[in-house]
C-alpha cells in the first residue's frame, strides 16, 4: 500500500524553502533581459549562461524527481537527500573557490540576490539530509 | 571439572598451532567486504593519487608539450582545487572505511563531486580540450566514466549491516 512518510514540520517547511528557491533560481534565468547578456557579452558570461543553464535543467529534474522519490520510494529518499545536498554544496564551493576566475554572472540585481541566498538552500538541504538519515521517521 | 582441564588443554594445543587467534575472533563483529569491494577500493584510491600526482607534475611544469594558453585559461587554478578537495574526501573515504560508518553516504558525495567536475569540464573546457595535445590529460578524462562506474559499484556491493558477514 501507498505509505505517507511523516517527516517534522520543520522538514516540509526546510523543503519548501528549497524548492522556492529553485523556483525563483528558474524564474530569474528563464527571465533574464536580453539587453544585460548584450551589454556583458564577454566569453565569461557566455559559458557561465551555459553552465547556468545545464545546472538549471539538473534541478527542474530533481524538482520533478524529489516528490516521486519520497512519496513512492521513501527507503531511497535519504540517498537521494544526501546527493542533492552534497551536489548544491559542491557547486557553492566550485563558484567560490575553484571557478572564480573563468566564470562571471552578468550584472544583474535579481542574479545577485540569488546567489547570496545559496546558503539558505544550502542549509535547508542539510536540515532535510540531517532528520531523514539520523531520525527514526514513522510511517502511515 | 574433567571437561574443564580437557578444554585447556585443547586451547594450549590450538595456542601451539596458532589457531587462537580463530577461536577468538568468533565473537568479534567484523564485517568482511569482498575481494571485488578490496579490489575496486584499491582502484579508486590508485586512480585518485595518480591524479593528484598529475597535478603536481602539471603544476610543476615537470612534462614537455603543455600549452601554457591553455593553462592560462584558469585550468590550472581549477586543477589546484579540484584535487585538494578529492584528496579530502579520499581521506574522508578511507576513514569511514576502516571505522565502516558513514562509507555510501561519503561515497555517494565523492560520486556527486566527481560528477559535477566532470559536468563543469565538459561546459567549461571542451573547447580547449584535444585529445592528442595533451595524452596525460586525455587519459585523465577519458577513463573518468571507469572511475564514477567503480564508485557506484562500491556503493552497491558495500556491507554496512553488521549481520551480514561473521568471521567464523
Amino acid at each position: 500500500m501507498f505509505k505517507n512518510p511523516q517527516p517534522s514540520k520543520l522538514f516540509w517547511f526546510s523543503m519548501s524553502i528549497a524548492y522556492a528557491f529553485c523556483f525563483s533560481s528558474l524564474y530569474t534565468y528563464a527571465t533574464i533581459p536580453e539587453y544585460i547578456l548584450e551589454l556583458n557579452n564577454t566569453a565569461e558570461i557566455i559559458i557561465t549562461m551555459k553552465l547556468a543553464t545545464v545546472r538549471l535543467v539538473i534541478v527542474a529534474i530533481a524538482l520533478l524527481v524529489y516528490p516521486v522519490i519520497l512519496f513512492r520510494f521513501f527507503k531511497y529518499a535519504k540517498y537521494f537527500t544526501v546527493a542533492l545536498t552534497a551536489w548544491a554544496v559542491a557547486v557553492y564551493i566550485d563558484d567560490i573557490f575553484v571557478l572564480s576566475e573563468v566564470i562571471q554572472y552578468p550584472e544583474s540585481r535579481l542574479i545577485s540576490s540569488v546567489q547570496s541566498l545559496r546558503p539558505i538552500l544550502i542549509a535547508s538541504l542539510l536540515w532535510m539530509s540531517v532528520e531523514l538519515v539520523f531520525r527514526p521517521l514513522t510511517a502511515d | 571439572m574433567k571437561n574443564k582441564n580437557t578444554d585447556t588443554n585443547n586451547l594450549g594445543f590450538s595456542t601451539i598451532l596458532g589457531n587462537v587467534s580463530d577461536k577468538n575472533s568468533n565473537g568479534i563483529d567484523y564485517i568482511v567486504q569482498s575481494s571485488t569491494f578490496r579490489l575496486t577500493f584499491s582502484f579508486i584510491n590508485l586512480y585518485a593519487l595518480i591524479v593528484i600526482l598529475l597535478f603536481f607534475i602539471v603544476k610543476g611544469n615537470l612534462v614537455g608539450g603543455i600549452d601554457n594558453n591553455f593553462l592560462d585559461t584558469g585550468f590550472l587554478s581549477v586543477l589546484n582545487a579540484r584535487a585538494m578537495l578529492l584528496f579530502l574526501l579520499l581521506i574522508s573515504l578511507n576513514i569511514t572505511a576502516y571505522f565502516n560508518y558513514g562509507f555510501k553516504y561519503v561515497c555517494l558525495i565523492m560520486l556527486v563531486y566527481m560528477l559535477n567536475s566532470a559536468i563543469d569540464n565538459a561546459v567549461l573546457f571542451s573547447g580547449f580540450m584535444h585529445l592528442t595535445d595533451r595524452p596525460y590529460f586525455s587519459a585523465f578524462n577519458v577513463t573518468r566514466p571507469l572511475f564514477i562506474i567503480a564508485l557506484i559499484w562500491l556503493l552497491i556491493i558495500h556491507k554496512d549491516n553488521k549481520k551480514a558477514v561473521k568471521i567464523e
